[in-house]
């Protein structure tokens, strides 16, 4: 169990307003600070154009990784002619070193519950799934209680709160594949197919599961929505720089490893410090943001903010909300090839610039690694991350270049150690095994 | 029919005629070739890669796309398990001993379920059962399949092909795509190490991840904390 990382006080909380309560599941008592309010406000008040129109003035923005506005999608998803439409909670939280989602899920069960039933007013859905691990055994248990209650109190199933909507929340397990964490791939998987994520357009607002109008969304994002709805667009636009709202974040360094809930645009730097501080002697060489697909960014990036376009510009993404601090143990191209090699294993294997062009990518890491790279190795490393980027089917098959390419872009002195003349200075690998007599 | 005799023969001769200063549909075939008809996709062959193994990976890709459900196929997969099936319209061998057979009277076996252990199917249709029979819950129906044999037979594939209308080669590609679903028994541990191997389970990458942080001496994170040696 993860624990949370203590943050400054003046930092703002909407997404772990409720994560102290005694028990997560404790209907009464979240609804005494403020549970189901927003569904209520939504409800009575708003209408679901009205919804729609909040979350928009809100600039919510989805906090799964894409970024893409969630009113977008909402919007496309209630226009779209349709008999049914879906609501999809992505809690699945693929990224082995971030437990964000999971974190959310077991501490407010109840913000993303009302979140999706929100969603599923506002679109005009009848179903919504709430798509969790089926490791994460207490998540499951705590999110079924917490749907259960909510029935019984009338927030869910059979004409919510008088409004003649109906609405059946369900949670539904799903495991085996890192890919599962995109949506077109989630989509797959509780259709009880292959996990392959599909070409877009038809984006799943307008198409998706069973060929239906569905908004999938981060369980964040949907836990974020009940917040607005209750204190108004304005007060959530004026938390964080450039994207509005907050995010959770799993930092991770040598000292230790927590979650914490920072605004968006928040300088890496202050982030950073949230994991405490380095062993005695040692310094920062290189910060992964956004989990295995991650970039690294050196030192002097540090004053980037954790939105994003920041992000994006300097070769990062915010992806799963993991930052991993390494710091001068670790030997930069040891570390993008642990990351590929990850990327590639996982890909699922729909398109041939992901399925082989990955593998190919590893392949050059581990040449570069064992000190046997070939003269045209980088410029090869190059042209085949530009064109793996460009025949992308879905984000995994763009990002996973990212830690090689991040890694050249401003790592190139430690790599042309290993290139030009086979030293590692981290002394991590050893790529002298060929010249082993020749070199010391 | 006409009323001018001759006339007839006219038209004949005419058509003749026409024919004669048309152009030729001949081609000289190695010179000149013919655009082929657009739906036309070729023969189907499996391509070799320079080490003399098959390219395939027995991905069914191309069975799910095949729109008449010609192609399939059988054989060893990329993690090493050997995993044949038959399809039906392609083995015609087996197809005319079969015809053979019914006509002499005697009981057709079904090759597809030969070369597997026998197993009792009868629990994959109580969970067919429960889960109604539709493809929407296929993974559900595998997982429960596979609970209740402790993997998932070939057999018992083929049996929800059968009764749910769902394509095999669908079955069969969500089965092995989804790292928890297996085709072997439990026992044979020497294969699920190998799967492991080839593609690595979260908590070792979790693992790797702390020891490259930690500078690579696999030690983790908790050899890091210390003092620097």
């Amino acid at each position: 169990m993860v624990e949370l990382l203590a943050t400054p006080p003046a930092w703002p909380t909407i997404l772990l307003e409720r994560a102290g309560a005694k028990d997560p599941t404790d209907l009464d008592a979240a609804v005494r600070t403020g549970a189901f309010e927003g569904l209520r406000r939504s409800i009575r008040d708003l209408g679901p154009t009205g919804t729609i129109a909040t979350i928009a003035a809100s600039g919510l923005r989805g906090r799964g990784g894409g970024g893409y506005p969630a009113a977008e999608k909402w919007r496309t998803a209630a226009q779209a002619e349709a008999p049914r439409r879906y609501v999809v909670a992505n809690g699945y939280g693929a990224d082995p070193a971030a437990a964000t989602d999971r974190y959310l899920l077991e501490h407010d069960p109840f913000s993303v519950v009302e979140g999706a039933a929100i969603a599923a007013f506002a679109i005009g859905a009848s179903d919504a799934i709430i798509a969790v691990r089926t490791e994460a055994t207490e998540s499951i248990r705590r999110l079924e209680a917490a749907i259960g209650a909510a029935e019984e109190a009338g927030f869910l199933g059979f004409d919510v709160l008088g409004s003649g909507h109906d609405l059946v929340m369900s949670v539904r397990p799903v495991q085996g594949a890192y890919m599962l964490g995109e949506e077109t791939v989630l989509l797959k998987a509780l259709e009880g197919k292959r996990g392959q994520p599909e070409q877009r357009p038809p984006y799943p607002a307008e198409r998706g599961l069973y060929d239906m109008p569905t908004v999938v969304n981060n369980v964040q994002t949907l836990a974020s929505v009940p917040w607005i709805v209750r204190n108004g667009a304005d007060a959530f636009a004026a938390i964080g720089a450039r994207t509005n709202g907050t995010i959770l974040v799993q930092v991770r360094t040598p000292a230790g490893d927590g979650i914490a809930e920072v605004a968006l645009g928040t300088p890496l730097r202050e982030i950073v410090a949230l994991g405490g501080k380095l062993p005695k002697g040692r310094s920062i060489k290189a910060v992964l943001i956004g989990g295995p697909s991650g970039g690294l960014l050196p030192p002097d990036l540090l004053d980037t903010g954790y939105d994003f376009e920041s992000l994006r510009a300097v070769g990062a993404h915010v992806g799963s909300g993991s930052v991993v601090v390494a710091d001068d143990r670790a030997c930069v191209v040891d570390l993008a090839r642990l990351l590929t090699r990850f990327c590639a294993s996982e890909a699922c294997g729909k398109t041939i610039p992901c399925r082989i062009g990955t593998r190919r990518l590893v392949e050059i890491a581990d040449r570069v690694i064992d000190g046997r790279p070939r003269p045209t190795d980088m410029t090869l490393l190059t042209d085949l991350s530009a064109d793996i980027v460009a025949s992308a089917l879905c984000d995994h098959e763009r990002l996973t270049t990212l830690p090689l390419a991040s890694g050249m872009r401003y790592f190139r002195p430690e790599l042309d150690d290993h290139l030009l003349r086979s030293s590692c200075p981290a002394g991590v690998c050893h790529p002298i095994a060929v010249a082993a007599g020749a070199a010391s | 029919m006409s009323l001018i005799p001759g006339l007839g023969i006219v038209g004949g001769m005419a058509v003749t005629l026409r024919r004669f200063f048309e152009p030729k549909v001949t081609v000289k075939y190695p010179e000149d070739r013919r655009d082929p008809p657009h739906k036309f996709r070729g023969r189907l062959q499996l391509l070799y890669d320079e080490w003399g193994t098959l390219k395939c990976e027995t991905c069914f890709q191309c069975a799910q796309a095949c729109p008449i459900e010609c192609i399939d196929m059988g054989g060893m997969d990329t993690r090493g398990r050997y995993h044949v099936h038959w399809g039906p319209p392609e083995t015609y061998g087996e197809r005319r001993e079969e015809s053979a057979l019914r006509r002499s009277g005697r009981t057709v076996p079904d090759p597809a379920y030969r070369p597997f252990a026998a197993v009792n199917l009868g629990r994959v249709d109580a969970i067919l059962d429960e889960f109604d029979h539709d493809p929407a819950h296929m993974l559900g129906i595998l997982e429960a399949v596979q609970a209740a044999y402790g993997y998932l037979p070939v057999a018992a594939l083929k049996r929800i092909s059968n009764l749910t209308g769902a394509w095999y080669a669908m079955i069969y590609g969500t089965a092995s795509y989804y790292a928890h679903l297996r085709f072997e028994p439990p026992t044979a541990t020497e294969q699920v190490a190998a799967v492991n191997a080839h593609r690595p389970p979260e908590a070792a990458y979790l693992s790797a991840l702390d020891a490259s942080l930690a500078g690579g001496s696999g030690g983790g994170r908790s050899a890091g904390t210390g003092a620097p040696n």
